[in-house]
């Protein structure tokens, strides 16, 4: 049994790993200017990995549940991060982003049903910042330190940080997204609105309209096409097949307005929020190694390890080893002076006690039980 | 068809089993059985019912139980202390150092078969045995060879009172192997204290006046006649407190702080980080705990040097 939840543990660690190197090849390919075919799998395994993880956390709630300790699980187990780390982004982002590459994949097709769901997929691109809760499972899942409090401690101060740092973040693009904070974004629709409005001005023939949106795109390289609304496309910056192959739904700027649609590449757009996306990325991957292998150490070497050397040395009989103290340990630490005391006092007392045959046998009695059991 | 087993070898195999679990596997023989016996003192009749359900003794006399698993405990533990004896007399002691003590004279081929059956008295005698165990687990470890070249490189103090003090003129090996003589026939010094009543206390380590040890000295020199008077003599002294008695001899208070350190050594010990290591440690209670255990603080002190300078 343990055997199994072992090599189950070992999956998921692997599906962890698998998740943030699939959180950066996404925003990679953003930036790189994928191929829209490479980038559709980016976005069916995204789905696949939230998926993974909603049934991970979905089990570990029915066992917790089932064992009546679903509080301990959620809070003590830090089950909250499994959360929302699963269902959210399933449901906001990987799900909407599928559902629109099967909605209308190209700007000409499945148009419909595709718009509403454009919209969507820019109102929960915030969710994705979410994903970055992920290391904090993958911490979670290393042993890094032999002491259980060092372990503690450091995965609650790694916790607590991620957590600070990924709700800011999405607090901001909230804020953003609501035009409380103005960014990039809304200099972009600002722009383009004015440039939509121009194009469908009332009263243009066809010809002057297309006329128009031609002097329009010479001015504003974001617009892509504007078309009647019948589908007679009067202008394109590019061939059909370029469309295909270079966009994603999420990355067009749409307007129809007096009959007049008008489509604007927002390409930019999700290039700077995959830069945005990389450098916080890369900020919680650093602050967590920093935590995993700057303070860690420290930890261990000024707390944990000191206070593990004077449990052993209370507990057993025959452990009496001191505590190792820095030379240049600074003199008010509270946990080398206590080292210093038992090293100076308790240590020497326990030594004159055993020298006076008080001391207790190395043996235990559970150990010896068991062994008389045995037969 | 099955064989049951009778009482005595069910007490035998509770016994060998019992020695042989991993917090008593790497001791010697003597701290094993002085750890087992303490165990039983101590929980021995929590364990009765189960161990009477195996047949050893009944629910209601503990007593007898306790003596008959006490004497299956010395059985054993005597078997194992013949094999460590005969490694420690047979391979560790080496009497390079005879001629320095015997005028020139080089050690006659019956020394070790003397040694031997002190050895085999001492661990006879209750008092004696305890203090055997301390000393045995000492001369089959390496802490002289580790020490004593080190020390004499050095020349500081402990150089200095062996071979300027007590004017002994010899080489760090020669040294060593005089103090693992020295170690081995010590617990000699308690085979004229009768056993008391309560063997709970450690008699093994109680202070012997110098008159009885002067008293001791012809009869086990006797004992060990090819040894020259002055190791038994140095070996006896090595019992008494620094620095209270006059004069100790520097060797006698070597051979004092190894047994001592023998009697502490835990070779499965696995030192934790954050932990220093065991001779440091040792040493540094040791040295805080000088005066009461009868031991010279400045030798301790150098010792706990080297060992923090070697990282033992």
């Amino acid at each position: 049994m343990k055997r199994i939840a072992d090599i189950l543990e070992s999956i998921v660690v692997g599906v962890i790993l698998a998740a943030l190197v699939h959180t950066f090849l996404e925003d990679c390919s953003i930036l790189a200017g994928w191929t829209v075919a490479a980038r559709r799998w980016i976005i069916w395994a995204g789905l696949g990995i939230d998926i993974f993880f909603t049934i991970e956390f979905l089990t570990r709630l029915y066992v917790a549940l089932t064992r009546g300790e679903a509080a301990d699980y959620i809070f003590r187990q830090r089950g909250w991060i499994d959360f929302l780390a699963s269902v959210p982004l399933l449901v906001f982002n990987s799900l909407p982003g599928v559902l629109a590459l099967l909605a209308g994949a190209g700007l000409a097709t499945g148009m419909g049903s595709f718009l509403n769901v454009l919209k969507v997929i820019k109102a929960v691109r915030i969710a994705r910042i979410l994903r970055l809760l992920r290391v904090v499972k993958l911490f979670r899942s290393i042993r890094y330190a032999r002491s259980p409090l060092a372990q503690r401690h450091v995965a609650a101060i790694t916790t607590i940080s991620v957590t600070v740092l990924v709700v800011t973040v999405l607090a901001g693009s909230l804020l953003a997204n609501l035009g409380v904070l103005p960014g990039l974004e809304a200099s972009f629709q600002d722009a383009q609105t004015a440039r939509a409005r121009a194009v469908s001005a009332p009263g243009l023939d066809a010809a002057a309209r297309a006329q128009l949106a031609r002097q329009t795109g010479g001015l504003d390289a974001s617009l892509l096409v504007v078309r009647q609304a019948g589908g007679k496309v009067l202008w394109t910056r590019h061939d059909q097949s370029y469309y295909e192959n270079h966009f994603i739904p999420g990355e067009y700027g749409y307007y129809n307005l007096n009959g007049v649609e008008t489509f604007f590449d927002e390409r930019p757009i999700a290039r700077a929020a995959a830069r945005e996306g990389i450098v916080f990325f890369v900020a919680i991957l650093l602050s967590v190694l920093a935590y995993l292998f700057l303070y860690s150490p420290r930890f261990a070497l000024g707390i944990s390890d000191p206070l593990h050397v004077m449990r052993r040395g209370m507990k057993e009989s025959g452990y009496n080893l001191e505590v190792k103290i820095p030379a240049r340990s600074p003199e008010d630490d509270d946990v080398f002076e206590l080292a210093r005391l038992y090293n100076s006092v308790f240590l020497p007392l326990k030594d004159r006690e055993s020298d006076a045959g008080e001391q207790a046998p190395a043996l235990a009695l559970d150990d010896v039980r068991s062994l008389v059991e045995k037969g | 068809m099955s064989k049951v087993d009778s009482p005595s070898e069910t007490t035998a195999r509770f016994v060998a089993r019992m020695f042989e679990m991993p917090a008593l596997r790497s001791l010697p023989a003597l701290q094993r059985e002085e750890q087992a016996l303490q165990f039983l003192r101590a929980n021995g009749q929590q364990l009765q019912p189960l161990l009477a359900s195996m047949g050893l003794g009944t629910a209601s006399d503990w007593r007898a139980t306790a003596d008959v698993l006490s004497r299956e405990m010395k059985t054993y533990a005597d078997k194992l202390l013949e094999a460590e004896l005969a490694r420690a007399v047979d391979r560790r002691i080496s009497l390079a150092f005879y001629p320095v003590l015997a005028g020139g004279r080089q050690a006659p081929p019956n020394v070790r078969e003397e040694l031997a059956a002190l050895c085999r008295k001492i661990s006879a005698h209750p008092v004696a045995r305890r203090a055997l165990s301390g000393s045995l687990a000492a001369v089959l470890s390496d802490l002289t060879d580790k020490y004593i070249p080190p020390a004499w490189e050095s020349r500081k103090y402990i150089h200095g009172e062996v071979t300027r003090v007590q004017r002994l003129a010899l080489d760090s090996e020669q040294c060593s192997d005089l103090l693992r003589v020295l170690i081995l026939l010590r617990p000699a010094a308690y085979l004229q204290i009768a056993p008391g009543p309560e063997p709970t206390r450690d008699s093994g380590f109680t202070p012997v006046p110098e008159q009885a040890l002067q008293r001791a000295l012809p009869g086990l020199s006797a004992q060990v006649a090819s040894l020259p008077a002055a190791v038994v003599r140095l070996a006896l002294r090595s019992v008494l407190p620094f620095p209270a008695a006059d004069n100790l001899e520097a060797t006698s208070r070597l051979a004092a702080i190894f047994t001592h350190r023998g009697r502490s050594l835990a070779p499965s010990l696995v030192v934790d980080r954050g932990a220093d290591t065991p001779d440091k440690s040792w040493f540094n209670v040791a040295r805080r705990n000088a005066r009461w255990h009868g031991l010279d603080p400045r030798m301790l002190d150098e010792l706990y040097t080297i060992a923090a300078e070697h990282g033992w």
